[in-house]
This record gives C-alpha cells, structure tokens and sequence, in this order.
C-alpha cells in the first residue's frame, strides 16, 4: 500500500473512534476504556475485550462542570463530559488510574455521573520500583482483574497474559521503529503524525501493529521529502488538528516527542518473568522519565534534552495542558536543562475547549524565526 | 528600494514605508484592528502621505494579531519578530524589548548582533494589557490618553490587583466608594500593569538597553512605574506603537537584499 493510502486508514481511524467501537461491538467483542495513564491494557486484551484509549476530545464542557472546578484539567472533564453525552455506551468498563490529583476526581465522578459504564479503579504506587511497590501495583492489577472476572464471567488466564504481552511488546518496538522513520521524513505532516500516533488508542494492537509495520516498509520505499525545520514536543496530549495544522503551516518537522499520548506509551516493554502478571507489573515498576511517574532526579529533562540531540532538533516545544499541575512542575526543569543545554525552549498553553488558536501561532511562528 | 510594513492589531492599524531599510518615509495608524476597515485606511493614508504607490513597492510584510486576514502582501511574520526588529532599528543597542498592546503583552530578548534569543507571551488574560486600562478608564470615565496626566497628580498610589482585569474593577469600585482620590487610582492601575509586566520581563531575563512598544508605551504613567518595579531606565520613541509596521518593512528589505 502507498505511504498516503496509509496515512489515509491512520486519519480515518484517529478522527472516529465511534466507528471503530462500533464495528468492534457489531464484531461481538467487548470494549473496555482505558484512560489515561499507563492502563494495563495487556490484561483487558487477555481477557478478550477490546483496549480502547479515553484521552477525551476537543469539545465544550457543559455537563461535566455539575462535578468539577473551573480550573482543572480538560482532558479528565472531557471524557466526563463524553461519558455523560453517551458517546462511550455501549462499552462495559473503564478503567481509571490514579496517577494524578486530577484523574482520582475523575474516577469518583464517573461512579456518580455515568452508571452504566462500570468505574474500574487503578491505583499505582508512586514508589513502584521497590519491593512494596511491586506488590502494591500487583495487587491493583489482581483488583482490576477480579472485576474484569465478574464483569465477563470469565477466568483469568496468564498463558493468555503472555500473549497480550508479546502483542504489545511487538506494538510498542514498531512505535518506536516508526517514530525513528517519520523523523527521516519530513513530508509526513504533524497532522499525519499525530494521527498515526491517536489511532493505535482504538485499535487492537496487533491490528495496528499490522498497518503501521506496512507503513513502515512504505516508508522505507520512499524518498525523504525536503528539510523543515525540526523541533521536539512535549507534554500530555498533542493531537489537536488545529494545533498541528500550525506545525505544518510553518514548515516545522516534529521530528521526536515527549508526549504521554504517544512516545511515552511505547518506551517501556514488560520483560521476562515468572508469570506474566509479574512481568506486567515489572513493566511499571521500570517505567520513568514522566511528570506523572515519581522520579526525583527528574530524568525526564536529560532525556528530553538526549532525544532532541540525537534527533537534530534545534528546539524543544512544551505542549502544556492547562492546569496540569505534574507538567507545570517539571516545566520548569526542563527549562532549565534545556537552556543549560544551550537548546532552545518554548511553551504553548493548549487545552480541550480551545477554538482559537492564534496565540500559539503567533508563539510558535516567533519560535522558528529565533531558531 | 521602498518596502511596506503593515502591523494589523487587535485594536489599531499601522503602516510603514521604510527607504533603504533605514529611512522611515512614511507611517500611519489608526484605530480598530482586524475585521474593520482601518487596515485599508492606514494603508491608503501611508501612500497619500508620501506621494509614492503601491507599484513602487518593492516587497511588502504584515504583521499583527490580524496578519492571517490580510491578502496581498508578500511575506507573513509574527508580531514579535518584527517589533524586534523595528525597535532595534530606533535603538541600535536595545537589548530588552517590552511589548504592551492592545490585548496582549510580550517581552522579547535580543542579543548583542539583535539576534532574538528568547521570548515570552502573557497568559490568555485582559490584565497587564491595554485592555485592562481602557477597562479602568471606562469605570472613571477617563480617556486612556489622559491616564499618565491624572496619575502624575497623585501622592499615595492605591493597590490594585494585577491578576485579573475582572477583580480589578471591582476594587476600582471599591476604592471610589472609598473616597480615594482619582489619581492615585489611576496611578494604582498603572503600576497595576507594570508588575503584572515586570513579572514577565523578570521570566525572560532584563538586559539594558530596554524599551518600551505598543500602544501602553505611550502612557508614561506606566513606563515609570516599569522602571521603578525593573530598577531600569525604559528608553522610549513617540514611535513605539509604530515599531511592528517599521519592522515588517525592515523584514521586507532584508529579504530583497539576501535574494
């Protein structure tokens, strides 16, 4: 298949997730929501449902503000707001972590606001590297389990773990293959990129996986367009079309990210181990470098400022979601490495409700002319 | 070689005609910015007052909040990157470069050669803009013009929140029910927007020569009390609110010239 045919599938995918649930339910599979962050999707995929990604969608809030503050988060309010509306029915759970003050709020506003989609807790440890912290995130996974048990009238079963697990592992390398690839490419567009990225969030892995390996090899076949100027991003979320659209209105290549809702998905694979629960929890126990994950050496600044070397970016763009209090702490690190570092950095304030885009225009038009 | 600056703001309009990139032939403003007529009409003016014609033109820039809108110029570029370059061309040594407009502010840091080095935008809010003092002057039912005159009269400067324009006015109401005399409400809303500003230039890093942009430059009650809140001397040119539309002209010319 030709590289736009492809991108063609990765757009249609990412801008309808309706479409996909869809034909995942008319299929006869059961959807299970994973919000964000660093959902074991790998034990819903075990279980036979489908793993789909609730980051929410750039919407007005009106519902969702019966439970929350003004100043908080969007992306939380949005799937609040998607759950109220009706947009997930038809799916049988979600699953919401804890990583943030933001996230707790939005699990015990769903109990109230969408009965009818089954509120699953996921409880991570912030110290998750040591003994307790293992034990502690395998027991969240065993509760998270029980339910699925309960709710499926099914048997959990680790064998069919371990495959879930090789699927993602695999999903996560050809992430990372293509993430490498699109860099050497400045022709795909951010839009484009983005999409490829959003689309894994409602698919079967091994699906996707599939399209982007072809992706892959189309890419290989064809010539690397004409140099732009390349940048990193950074932040929790960075799929909005209007937002990217400025990247490639400016002739700016985003040639690597620090994204949660991409790359930061894919860094870490679950390795051997005695059971695959254990190599799940394993897995988390290893991740890092992310403003919702503890680290006080705060890691993620020197790598943010690795990857932007390693890639020929010649500056770092902070996407921040408003009121993210995680991402406005480590802002100011990353800053600071960064001009340490002697890279340039900038920040463009974007959240679910914006319509006007101008500002960050004006501010990532200027960044490229200093650059 | 003649080039054409036009800076299309959120609340005024403004033309350049820049001679060799370093003689200003001609300027004009005029209030209302995108979605009037004003872009039209400081052009129109910026010809008639020169005598020369838009076939004369060798390359034009705009720029501005409403710069997207505006068809038939030859380049587009950001506000800040031509106030950069218009306020380097009035102050060969300006280092430090306090943009205050109509709706937003921005300070702008340019090294030594004029090289922009860092940059920074304030939060999507009306406080420390213009805005702000047009809203405060509405509830005294002031002139913005006559702002730095009626503050200059005052002795105890009142306090006035610099975080939100919305709460501001309330305590403007406040401090009328108070009986606190006009000026030193006036000169309260001044140094208002000068924290509000300082406490951005202060992110970016302050290096002398510093100078003030922008339609708020013109209100000298705000520049004093920018220079007392940065410790700093604020350069400033009647050509301030012009410095967009001059270096959107600049930037015309230094593309013909690297052609």
């Amino acid at each position: 298949m030709a590289v736009q045919e492809l991108l063609n599938k990765f757009h249609d995918i990412a801008a309808n997730p309706g479409k996909q649930m869809e034909a995942y339910l008319k299929a006869g599979k059961r959807v299970v929501l994973c919000a964000p962050v660093y959902t074991p999707e790998e034990i819903v995929h075990a279980m036979g449902a489908v793993p789909m990604g609730a980051w929410g969608a750039d919407t007005e809030l009106q519902l969702s503000k019966k439970y929350f503050p003004a100043f908080i988060c969007s992306i939380m309010q949005s799937i609040l707001e998607l759950g109220i509306k009706g947009t997930y029915d038809g799916a049988s759970a979600i699953i919401i972590p804890s990583l943030c003050d933001s996230l707790k709020c939005l699990g015990e506003n769903w109990k109230y606001a969408v009965p009818d989609i089954t509120f699953i807790p996921m409880v991570h440890p912030q110290n998750r590297a040591g003994e307790a912290g293992r034990a502690f995130t395998k027991a969240g996974y065993q509760r998270v389990i029980k339910t699925l048990e309960k709710l499926f009238a099914t048997t959990y079963d680790d064998a069919a773990l371990w495959g879930s697990i090789r699927i993602y592992n695999e999903h996560n390398a050809v992430m990372r293959e293509v993430s490498a690839l699109l860099a050497e490419h400045p022709e795909i567009s951010a839009c484009a990129r983005s999409d490829i990225f959003k689309s894994a969030m409602f698919m079967l892995k091994e699906e996707h996986t599939a399209l982007v390996k072809d992706l892959i090899e189309a890419l290989k076949r064809s010539p690397a367009g004409e140099t732009k100027v390349k940048v990193l991003i950074s932040g929790i979320i960075a799929d909005s079309h209007s937002l990217n659209s400025i990247f490639d209105d400016l002739g700016i290549q985003i040639v690597a990210d620090d994204v949660a809702a991409q790359s930061r998905q894919y860094r870490t694979d679950a390795p051997e181990a005695e059971t695959a629960l254990d190599s799940l929890v394993l897995k988390f126990s290893g991740m890092g470098n992310c403003s919702l994950l503890f680290d006080v050496d705060k890691k993620r600044a020197d790598l943010i400022v690795k990857t932007a070397q390693e890639t020929g970016a010649r500056g770092v763009i902070v996407i921040l979601t408003k009121f993210c209090d995680p991402e406005e702490f480590d802002y100011v690190i990353i800053k600071s490495r960064c001009e340490e570092a002697g890279l340039p950095v900038t920040l463009v304030e974007v959240d679910r409700q914006m319509v006007n885009y101008e500002q960050a225009r004006t501010i990532i038009e200027t960044f490229k002319d200093m650059i | 070689m003649v080039t054409l600056g036009i800076d299309i703001g959120s609340t005024t309009s403004k033309c350049a005609l820049l001679k060799d990139g370093a003689e200003i032939i001609a300027t004009s403003l005029y209030s209302g910015g995108i979605g009037t007529d004003s872009p039209g009409k400081a052009l129109a003016e910026v010809f008639s007052s020169s005598g020369y014609t838009i076939n004369e033109v060798a390359c034009s820039t705009v720029t501005g909040y409403g710069r997207g809108s505006f068809k038939g110029a030859d380049y587009q570029v950001s506000e800040l990157s031509c106030h950069a370059l218009g306020g380097r061309l009035i102050f060969p040594k300006l280092r430090t470069l306090i943009d205050v407009g109509g709706q937003d502010a921005k300070v702008i840091l340019l090294s030594e050669s004029g090289k922009m080095i860092n940059f920074l935008m304030n939060d999507k809010c009306a406080a420390g803009t213009g805005r702000f003092l047009e809203v405060m002057a509405n509830v005294l039912q002031l002139k913005v013009g006559d702002l730095e005159a009626v503050a200059a009269k005052s002795e105890k400067p009142a306090k006035i929140s610099s975080t939100c324009t919305v709460f501001a006015e309330s305590e403007v109401i406040s401090q009328l029910a108070g009986s606190v005399p006009i000026p030193d409400i006036v000169a309260g809303i001044c140094e208002s927007v000068a924290a509000r500003t300082a406490a951005l230039a202060k992110r970016v890093g302050v290096v002398e020569q510093v100078c003030m942009s922008g339609g708020v430059a013109l209100n000298g009650g705000v520049r004093k009390a920018l220079e007392e809140a940065l410790e700093v001397e604020i350069a400033f040119s009647p050509l301030s609110q012009l410095f967009g539309a001059i270096g959107a002209a600049l930037f015309a010319y230094n593309k013909i010239q690297a052609q």
